[in-house]
């Protein structure tokens, strides 16, 4: 009995059966079609589900015949898992959707329970003729719906979108007779069968009008603008359901029938491509909110037709599923949800989002629709997105993924900077026009897509619960959102430290100390986040995941954790310097930035997965000599993030324009990041052929990267920028200590790192405090701050010293080894500028101290108090640090050297030197005995100098001025050595990317007859691509 | 041979119905270029089915068992030109229903009145 309910053919029967009883029920009263249309879309998503659940559990896919006959003699349908996972999920959104649709004329319901109806013939029948039926029902529904908006620019667009699905569909008619005429079969399985019978002029003919038709119906680039006119004039949720659930159905349509089209794999797949970059390009110029949903739209069906075939190409079943299934859900779900959102804002230019910035429930829910869409964790398309990669690797199908990825970051760019400006344009007065029940249908999108992803994860192979474990502290945190900043700080810290601890409890070696740092590190600077008491919306949620991703990444084992964990430490930071809304566009750079370095890291564990068949980190280490290309692309991908010479244009901006406390976070902790990811890739590199060479080129780029960062932070006047140019010289030294591929390099690159982050950030707190008490970021209005900031002053110095490298303290060990480690290994022009990057650090580390802190105190400064004890603990700790490293350096340098002594064990080029033998070379009693003897005589002269007036004689050849003219000359040289080549290669780029974008989308004039002859081009080109001009020959013949 | 004619003058009507549709920029003249085609694939239809000299597919005392698979006309190709038929009738109204529309708001036929949105 209830088998016989669920049944799926039930489907139809309520589906039609509900389209006749609507018009009856309406006699009855409004409230009685409501309901029988809400009964009817339940029933119809109950027994999709059920389908779903059953064969899930291993049943047989259900036939269905109608007319008493079997096929091929009567039309057949097929409920199996695709088509159940694909009807449940269309009728689930539908479901969703009756909030907006239950309200209006019982017409609007009858043609919106028919469109479902429709788009499940579409998926289900597996007869050619009743598949044309049902994508004729389906666009009628359509052409109704789509009569809701009256404006003129709508029912244009109705009559263009009319003109063009008529034209596909008579092509999709035409193909269906030829192929009768050649075949006289119409069953889709029985054609598949006798493929090797569709041959001649007239069969192939049948086959290019077929899938003319279901590529034009996912409106591929350049024959789409009469969709595009659609999705940006059509009412909010009617263009969702086009979007979503008709493209469902066309799409499901393609992938049944492509055993038909096995020439033409690679031609749909290159189709798909072009669809799949071209819109995204010129999404990129878009400023309506429904039109730039409208090309990521077909944006999305482009990556899903570039798919498909590749994977049905390279029989990749099992890939399949996960990858079409999860572009497939993670595309309806999000452009569902984000259709419905643009209805509920109801504002049409993008910069007016801002309503949304005020209502936080709101924000949350189309920040996760944007992270989904772009493809990020933790959602469906992340993991598709994954497979599709590593698949297409296995079948050296290289560049097809770079198309991917090029795609997938043109999408995040327009995605993100809308997001941008919805938190960020000033606020306006008037809101939102709709009530709060409308946003309910996008939190179940949202929800759905939690969950959803969550199964993928599965599927993809992330069976770790404590990758998530950030997520979950995020969560739990958003939920408290209610309660005074500083009791959420104290949950943030409790929920950091156990399950930070939890994490790193189970890890040794490099792993383990690096979690710790990052752990520790991320710890003790969050409390200056004390210092602020405002409300900060959503800060604390993203502190915590961030905090929590910190040591989970030395956690990762395989490479699908590493990048999962990685994109959580991206997106985190992303949006917590996205809480200055000022910093937007710094913060979007800087995502974009992330995302193409992880694109490369995508790349490299691909590549590494097709060599090696395996997706655990530890094939790094058995890589054979050919994994060369691996490392380059881990080198690239980790340099970008690390911010060297060339790609550091987001380093200074993303660092110096977020919030002052997340400015530490990012320089101190976070950069740290790309160095752990750089130690971990490098195992390759020892083993491959040309790295000795590459880690020379890798040395190189790291020492111009000192020294560039060095003469930009020379030259700043900014505080922060100054002190996010140091970070990028600092980090300089550890690439190149890293490169070294010896244990005293790595020693070093460790100690480096652990001094970095003490230093960097005690300055930037130093430089939050400054800036909370004065207001003021320029080092030139500054000045006499050591008078009443004694602390800060101390604090301040005490980091410069450590850092620049002077002795006692910890940054002179850190040269000491650095240079030691390069002269070992015979590197003498890499060891050079080493001392000429100190040199120049000189100049701007002395510049910070003086300016701000010594010389002449400017009036307005008298009354200035000490910064606040939130800021002053986590300094105090940080030089408790310092003062342990300099003087105890055995306490780091012994665990650290045992940490890398097994991995090294088997490969080392490091011979005969024990232990005892590298601490000779950093021993710090005699060393710094020495060097304090010497700095104390370096400084008695230079006292002496100054005494007798020569020193200003020197410096300061303008007398009274301020700068001395030393300062001066040595700014003009720093100028003219760091020309601004990089920023104009990346503006260049970008200008290069939106102008082509511009020029391209003139080909949308917006008139209907210009796009139908577009459709009749696209035909013949694909006639003409598939290679029928033979058969135009033949046919003469 | 009248199946060829037949068949001829349908993919003929429906590359005239193609060139109507793309030549003119009345709205109702570019609906009778869609119906033309639509009417030169029914025809197409049929053609297809046809067998010379063949009969009703109606199996009595005019046509034996044994004969039907070689004298009968194939009967799939008319139930799915009257499907067609049916479906193309129904665009066709949806089509009109939309230049009354369209007219009504800006009081012109012409398709180049209609390009508002683009790029």
């Amino acid at each position: 009995m209830v088998e016989g309910l669920l049944h799926p053919l039930n489907i139809f029967i309520v589906g039609l059966g509900g389209g006749f009883l609507i018009p009856l029920f309406y006699r009855l009263g409004k409230s009685w079609t409501a309901a029988a249309f809400i009964v009817a879309l339940a029933a119809m998503t109950l027994i999709s589900g059920y389908a779903l659940f059953v064969l899930l559990n291993g049943a047989a896919p259900t036939e269905i015949l109608t007319g008493g006959a079997k096929p091929p003699y009567a039309i057949n349908l097929r409920m199996g898992l695709a088509e159940s996972f694909f009807a449940f999920s269309v009728n689930l959104v539908a479901l969703f959707g009756v909030a907006y649709v239950a309200r209006e004329r019982y017409g609007t319901m009858l043609l919106y329970l028919l469109l479902v109806m429709g788009i499940q013939g579409m998926v289900m029948t597996r007869d050619l003729f009743n598949l044309f039926v049902f994508l004729e029902i389906v666009s009628i529904a359509t052409y109704g719906l789509l009569g809701l908006r009256d404006a003129h620019a709508a029912l244009s667009a109705t009559f263009k979108f009319l003109m063009a699905t008529v034209l596909a569909s008579t092509f999709f008619l035409i193909g269906t007779l030829l192929l009768y005429a050649t075949t006289g079969i119409l069953n889709i399985d029985e054609l598949i069968a006798k493929r090797a019978s569709i041959t001649g002029p007239i069969g192939f003919a049948a086959l290019i009008f077929l899938l003319a038709c279901l590529l034009l119906e996912l409106k591929p680039f350049p024959a789409n603008g009469w969709g595009l006119d659609v999705y940006e004039t059509a009412r909010s949720d009617v263009a969702a359901m086009i979007s979503g659930g008709v493209s469902a159905g066309v799409f499901f349509a393609l992938l049944k029938l492509l055993p038909l089209f096995e020439d033409q794999l690679e031609l749909i797949a290159a189709l798909g491509a072009m669809t799949f970059v071209f819109s995204n390009l010129i999404g990129l110029q878009q400023t309506n909110a429904q039109r730039l949903l409208g090309y990521s739209s077909i944006g999305q069906m482009g990556l899903l037709t570039i798919a498909a075939p590749l994977l049905y190409r390279l029989n990749a079943d099992n890939a399949m599923f996960l990858v079409v299934g999860g572009l497939f859900i993670n595309h309806l779900f999000a452009k569902v949800g984000l259709f419905w959102l643009a209805g509920y804002v109801g504002k049409e230019r993008l910069q007016d989002w801002a309503v949304l910035a005020r209502r936080p429930g709101a924000i949350l829910t189309f920040g996760i629709l944007i992270v989904a869409i772009s493809g990020l964790p933790p959602f469906p398309g992340f993991w598709a997105k994954w497979q599709l990669v590593m698949t297409l690797a296995v079948g050296d199908l290289y560049v097809w993924i770079a198309i991917v990825l090029v795609g997938s970051l043109l999408e995040a760019a327009y995605m993100f900077r809308w997001f941008g400006l919805a938190l960020n344009s000033p606020a306006e007065a008037d809101g939102v026009s709709h009530g709060q029940a409308d946003l309910f249908p996008i939190f179940g999108m949202a929800l759905l897509l939690v969950v959803s992803g969550y199964v993928a994860g599965k599927l993809a192979g992330l069976a770790a619960l404590w990758a998530y474990m950030p997520l979950a502290a995020g969560l739990v945190l958003y939920m408290l959102a209610r309660l005074p900043s500083r009791v959420q700080y104290l949950i943030v810290l409790v929920l950091v430290t156990v399950g930070g601890g939890r994490l790193i409890l189970e890890l040794s070696g490099i792993s383990f100390l690096f979690a710790m740092l990052l752990l520790a590190g991320g710890l003790v600077l969050s409390i200056a986040c004390l210092a602020r008491t405002d409300r900060r919306s959503g800060f604390y949620p993203l502190l915590a995941v961030m905090l929590l991703s910190l040591p989970a990444l030395p956690r990762a084992t395989t490479s699908l954790e590493f990048i999962f964990v990685w994109e959580l430490i991206t997106l985190s930071s992303y949006f917590l310097i996205l809480q200055r809304t000022e910093a937007a566009s710094h913060a979007l750079q800087y995502l974009l930035f992330s995302l193409a370095a992880a694109f490369f890291l995508l790349c490299a564990f691909a590549v590494l997965h097709a060599q090696t068949g395996s997706v655990s980190l530890s094939a790094l280490r058995v890589a054979g000599p050919d994994s060369a290309p691996v490392f380059v692309l881990l080198a690239i991908g980790l340099l970008i993030k690390a911010g060297a010479i060339g790609v550091h244009v987001w380093l200074p901006g993303a660092y110096a324009e977020s919030d002052d406390d997340v400015s530490a976070l990012l320089s101190a902790v976070i950069s740290k990041v790309s160095i752990f990811g750089l130690l971990v890739g490098t195992y390759v590199a020892i083993r491959s052929d040309v790295s000795l060479n590459l880690a020379l080129v890798v040395g190189w780029i790291g020492m111009l990267t000192t020294l560039a960062g060095a003469m930009l932070a020379a030259r700043q006047d900014d505080l922060k920028r100054m002190l996010a140019y140091s970070s990028m010289s600092q980090l300089g030294y550890i690439v190149a200590a890293i490169a070294l591929m010896s244990h005293l390099g790595w020693v070093t690159a460790l100690y480096l790192a652990a001094n970095h982050l003490l230093v960097k950030g005690i300055l930037f707190l130093v430089a939050a405090a400054i800036i909370l008490r004065t207001g003021k970021r320029s080092i030139v209005e500054l000045g006499g701050l050591a008078g009443v900031m004694p602390v800060t002053f101390t604090a301040a110095a005490i980091a410069i010293v450590a850092m620049s490298g002077l002795p006692p303290l910890a940054g002179f060990g850190g040269k000491w080894l650095l240079l030691s480690a390069m002269m070992e290994k015979g590197w003498y022009g890499p060891a050079l500028m080493t001392l000429l990057a100190t040199f120049v650090g000189f100049i701007y580390m002395a510049r910070f101290i003086q300016a701000i802190f010594l010389g002449p105190r400017k009036a307005a400064h008298d009354a200035l108090a000490e910064a606040p004890i939130s800021l002053l603990i986590p300094q105090t700790l940080l030089i408790a640090g310092i003062f342990l490293m300099s003087f105890f350096p055995k306490l780091l340098i012994t665990p650290l050297s045992n940490a890398i002594d097994p991995q090294f064990a088997s490969t080392l080029v490091w011979q005969g030197m024990s232990l005892e033998m590298i601490y000779g070379y950093w021993n710090p009693v005699p060393v710094m005995a020495l060097a304090v003897i010497a700095s104390t005589i370096l400084f008695g002269l230079f006292w002496l100098l100054q005494r007798s007036g020569w020193w200003s004689a020197i410096a300061n050849a303008e007398i009274g001025g301020t700068r001395s003219s030393l300062y001066k000359g040595l700014t003009t040289v720093f100028t003219v050595l760091t020309p601004p080549w990089a920023g104009a290669l990346w503006g260049g780029l970008t200008e290069a990317t939106t102008s082509s974008a511009e020029r391209i989308r003139i080909l949308y004039t917006g008139n209907g007859q210009t796009y139908n002859l577009y459709i009749l081009y696209y035909f013949i080109a694909l006639y003409a691509a598939a290679g029928g001009v033979r058969h135009l020959w033949a046919g003469v013949d | 041979m009248i199946s060829r004619i037949v068949l001829t003058t349908g993919l003929l009507l429906v590359l005239i119905g193609l060139w109507g549709m793309l030549t003119h920029r009345n709205i109702l003249r570019i609906i009778i270029g869609f119906s033309l085609m639509g009417t030169g694939t029914h025809i197409v239809i049929v053609a297809i089915g046809y067998v010379a000299n063949g009969t009703a597919p109606i199996i009595d005392r005019a046509l034996s068992v044994s004969e039907a698979t070689s004298r009968a006309v194939d009967p799939v190709p008319s139930a799915l030109a009257v499907t067609a038929i049916v479906i193309g009738m129904a665009v066709t109204a949806v089509m009109l229903a939309y230049a009354i529309r369209l007219y009504e708001c800006r009081k012109t036929l012409s398709i180049d009145a209609f390009t508002e949105s683009k790029w």
